[in-house]
């Protein structure tokens, strides 16, 4: 709980980029997906949507519930148009535990709408892929934790990275930008 | 009142009034300009401006801007091998080219754009963190750059000052060590006094892994550094920077400022220069000044701005005053000054004579005696003249130059009969000297007198043909030959000389 | 019935090869066990266990990397797609899949670290951790674990003090270590699995770090053995890097769990 409090006072500011121009897309890597409801996918899922992606897991205890949150907030400040097309991806750093059942639980807990939100998981070798690409460091500690940043990403209709953000809980407004924009 | 009452009245009002008005200006002198909290004078105005950067010695000119604008500062990290002193090269690690790296000069209030750019070439990341930026690491966690990438930050120079930077990537002591470092000056907003002529230097301490100027190209020594054992101690990273064709260069008559910076690693400085005294010491690089200092200490990581006026021509030698540095690890630079000399102020050498001390104002003669006894011609008056200067040289000290002893303490020698008794006792008296009860003259004496055996044979012959020869005394001579038998025949003394 | 015994010759034949890198050729077996590192497994635990491991002896090099793009051309430099290497990627080869025969067996420099990963893969191995190469190169020629010896630190200090400018010596060429591994010292910077997650600050000034929560529960790591300055700077180095970045000075080598079968 003290940790909960103290991420929440800590990680209420952080830092944005808007992203450097030409923008890559995530979609060069050609990972493939488990989702919640057991379906294989490619990465690129979302392909033809604006997608905010990030990376999170189940076993986490402390910013995680805050990312989630975090990713409603900046989903609000969109017109409902806005919302409609938006897709949102969560990948899991833990694919041995965040099987498709226990995505599919999270999302139930956190009443997560699964109709524009995606829970899914990737071999180690895909995460490490992933992780990279979106300039996530993580690290698995000997206490059992995964250590790990949290950073959410604006991916165009093509998969081009427009904007990140390491805020937690309120709505970065480059997020909110590079959503309505272009 | 009368006109004389009525002048002195005013006479007294003017002089209270002009030693208000000093006491004021003395005041306005140490009244703070309020830091960070003064230093915003709001968005950046007009154009941009692109930073002119200057490498060492050289130092850009004033902003002449009375507006904060927005300063774009494009500085490129570049890996050099270059010679760090004679015959031996280093690979240095440079903000620009050079060490200390190049010199950025903007105006407190300024928003400055910072972009570094890491040469493809480096085999290193960098980073840069600015004293004079206020933000987390002065800028280091928002500009580390891989070799072949550029990044930027911008920040608001909030405080005016004159601020060391450096890289601050690990492990920090190498990166600076290897001369990653450099001067930031942010102007106070209505600029600094016009001088004649402005320098930058920074000094640097090196540690290599082969000794001070042994030749060929030396590896950075991690042990030296954590030891503080430095191997050079520089000023712009080379033991030629500024001597020889590189000295600085400057005219009689003129108004100088220096910049001097010392990025460390370790070593502070007592920097001084060598025939001049500092006018004016903006002490640690800061607002106010300190007036006619000598040796100013400037701290790792730190700066000092000092500024004086020359008068006489010559060359004056910039050095950190820990001495053995300048002269063994090369804390050393020239400072050329031309003009008309100036004789008033200072007038070179003005004579050389030969001086002898006081007290051996004269020791021909024994050098004559010795010498004319070797040719064996030595007559008594030479002896006599020999004798006279070592017996005042060394036994009058005791028998004083009248012969006549202290009563009770030491015996005379002036008519003594026991010192005319006994010729070759008086030999052996001088050789191995005397200590218990002797009656003199009918005075009892108990005192002790040293072993004089340091006197050649020569000498003690003369002291005692002198002897003989003074204060009433009969005369005589005593040769070399029979002072040697002596010296031959009795037991040294303890303690004494062969 | 005829055809068996040359059958049988050529899978003689086929095992040669397989049993050479076995006995050592290619790469080594090294038993890991608890490790001081200067990059600690966490900011209480300072102690990290390393789980046994095959590690290449050499870097790969120019000649190995372009046979891995004559079969890959989605590796190739100029198809290479712009998220998995930067501009500057094989920039130093004749053509795309052919790096000159004068640079042929000096180690590969210029690619990413997805490109490094990909090259790996294709051989059923993977790239070495920070942790797995760092315990390999603690050896020097005679100890498994030199880094007390304050002169052997000075040696392999050298490196880092001289110009990127020089060019590479061959790959493999340096006296192997105690494990039979070469090249980790004077040569080259290498990638490592998690290059991307060294979990250090920027500034690496910022000791003990007091944010628990920049990285979800944990904060920066503080490096540990600070005498330790050529590990210090390959942990820099690697934090710099994004995983599409290339540089002339960083190669890699790749390793292999030992459960892994051949």
């Amino acid at each position: 709980m003290k940790g909960l409090i103290a991420c929440v006072m800590l990680l209420a500011t952080g830092w944005s980029v808007a992203a450097e121009t030409p923008a890559v897309s995530l979609y060069d890597l050609e990972e493939h997906l488990v989702l919640q409801d057991g379906r294989s996918a490619m990465l690129d899922v979302h392909r033809g949507n604006k997608v905010l992606i990030t990376m999170f897991y189940g076993g986490c205890q402390a910013t995680c519930p805050m990312i989630i949150e975090t990713l409603r907030s900046v989903e609000s400040k969109l017109d409902a148009t806005g919302r409609q097309q938006l897709r949102v991806l969560l990948i899991s750093f833990d694919p041995e535990h965040d099987t498709p059942l226990a995505l599919r639980d999270l999302a139930v807990a956190r009443r997560i709408d699964t109709t524009r939100w995606t829970l899914a998981s990737a071999d180690s070798a895909a995460v490490r892929r992933i992780a990279a690409a979106l300039e996530i460091q993580f690290r698995r500690l000997p206490e059992g934790q995964i250590s790990h940043a949290n950073v959410i990403t604006v991916l165009g209709s093509g998969g081009e990275i427009l904007a990140r953000s390491t805020r937690l809980g309120s709505a970065d407004d480059n997020l909110v930008q590079a959503l309505r924009g272009r | 009142m009368n006109n004389k009452m009525v002048l002195g009245l005013v006479a007294a009002f003017a002089l209270l009034t002009s030693a208000c008005s000093e006491r004021e200006a003395a005041a306005a002198a140490k009244v703070e300009t309020g830091g960070s909290l003064k230093g915003d004078f709001g968005p950046p105005q007009g154009e941009p401006v692109n930073a002119v950067l200057t490498s060492p010695p050289e130092v850009p000119p004033p902003t002449n801007r009375k507006h904060p604008a927005k300063v774009i500062v494009e500085l490129e990290v570049i890996e050099v091998d270059r010679e760090i002193a004679e015959g031996v090269t280093y690979t240095f690690w440079t903000f620009g080219g050079t060490v200390p790296g190049s010199f950025i000069r903007v105006r407190q209030g300024d928003t400055v754009e910072f972009h570094l750019k890491n040469h493809p070439d480096s085999k290193m990341p960098h980073n840069i963190d600015l004293h004079g930026v206020t933000g987390p690491g002065g800028g280091a966690a928002s500009s580390f750059t891989a070799p072949g990438h550029r990044t930027q930050f911008t920040f608001k120079a909030l405080n005016q000052g004159l601020y060391v930077y450096h890289c601050a990537t690990a492990p920090v002591g190498m990166h600076v060590a290897n001369g990653m470092y450099g001067l930031i000056l942010v102007e106070p907003p209505e600029g600094l006094p016009a001088v004649d002529k402005e320098f930058y230097v920074m000094q640097g301490d090196f540690y290599t892994v082969g000794k001070y100027r042994e030749k060929g190209h030396q590896a950075f020594d991690m042990q030296k550094a954590i030891d503080e054992n430095a191997t050079y101690v520089l000023f712009n990273g080379s033991e030629s920077a500024m001597t020889g064709p590189r000295a600085l260069k400057a005219r009689t008559g003129e108004r100088i400022r220096m910049f001097i910076g010392n990025g460390g690693p370790n070593l502070v400085s007592s920097f001084h220069v060598i025939g001049e005294i500092f006018d004016k010491v903006q002490y640690e690089g800061g607002t106010h000044f300190q007036e006619n200092v000598q040796t100013t200490l400037i701290p790792s990581g730190g700066a000092v701005t000092v500024e004086f006026h020359t008068e006489v021509p010559g060359n004056y030698v910039l050095v950190d005053h820990s001495i053995f540095r300048a002269f063994n690890k090369g804390a050393l630079a020239i400072l050329e000054v031309a003009g008309e000399e100036r004789a008033d102020i200072y007038s070179g050498k003005q004579g050389d004579e030969v001086y002898l001390s006081d007290k051996l104002s004269d020791l021909a003669p024994v050098a004559a005696a010795a010498q004319a006894k070797a040719s064996g011609t030595l007559t008594r008056e030479q002896q006599v003249k020999a004798g006279e200067v070592l017996f005042k040289g060394t036994c009058s000290a005791c028998h004083q130059d009248t012969g006549a002893g202290i009563e009770n303490v030491f015996p005379p020698l002036a008519k003594s009969d026991y010192l005319l008794a006994d010729r070759r006792r008086a030999i052996a008296i001088v050789l191995n000297g005397l200590s218990g009860p002797v009656t003199v003259n009918g005075k009892n004496y108990n005192s002790v007198m040293p072993p004089m055996s340091q006197f050649t044979d020569d000498e003690i012959a003369n002291i005692l043909t002198y002897s003989l020869n003074s204060w009433g005394n009969a005369g005589g001579t005593v040769t070399k030959e029979e002072v040697a038998k002596v010296r031959a025949t009795t037991e040294r003394a303890e303690g004494a000389a062969h | 019935m005829n055809a068996t015994p040359s059958r049988l010759i050529i899978c003689l034949l086929a095992m040669v090869p397989a049993v050479a890198l076995a006995s050592g050729g290619r790469d080594v077996p090294i038993a890991g066990g608890r490790f001081e590192s200067v990059l600690p497994a966490s900011a209480t635990t300072k102690t990290t266990r390393v789980a046994p491991y095959r590690l290449d002896t050499a870097l790969v090099s120019n000649e190995d990397f372009a046979r891995f793009t004559r079969a890959n051309p989605q590796w190739r430099r100029g198809a290479v797609k712009p998220l998995l290497a930067d501009s500057q990627y094989l920039r130093h080869w004749v053509s795309p899949t052919e790096p000159g025969k004068a640079i042929a067996r000096q180690p590969v420099t210029h690619v990413s670290w997805f490109a490094a990963n990909a090259y790996c893969e294709s051989r059923g191995a993977r790239l070495p951790s920070w942790h797995e190469w760092e315990l390999a190169a603690a050896a020097s020629e005679e100890q498994p674990d030199a880094r007390a010896d304050g002169a052997w630190r000075q040696r392999i200090l050298h490196w880092y003090s001289s110009s990127a400018r020089g060019a590479l010596p061959d790959a493999g060429a340096s006296p192997p270590n105690y494990y039979g591994v070469r090249d980790l010292h004077g040569v080259a910077w290498e990638w490592v699995l998690d290059a991307g997650s060294m979990m250090v600050s920027d500034d690496s000034r910022e000791q003990g770090d007091p944010d628990v929560t920049r990285f979800c529960g944990s904060g920066a790591l503080s490096l540990e053995q600070k005498e330790n300055y050529a590990m210090m700077m390959r942990i820099a180095m690697l934090s710099s890097m994004k995983a599409s970045y290339t540089s002339g000075s960083m190669g890699f080598r790749c390793a292999t769990d030992v459960r892994a079968s051949r």
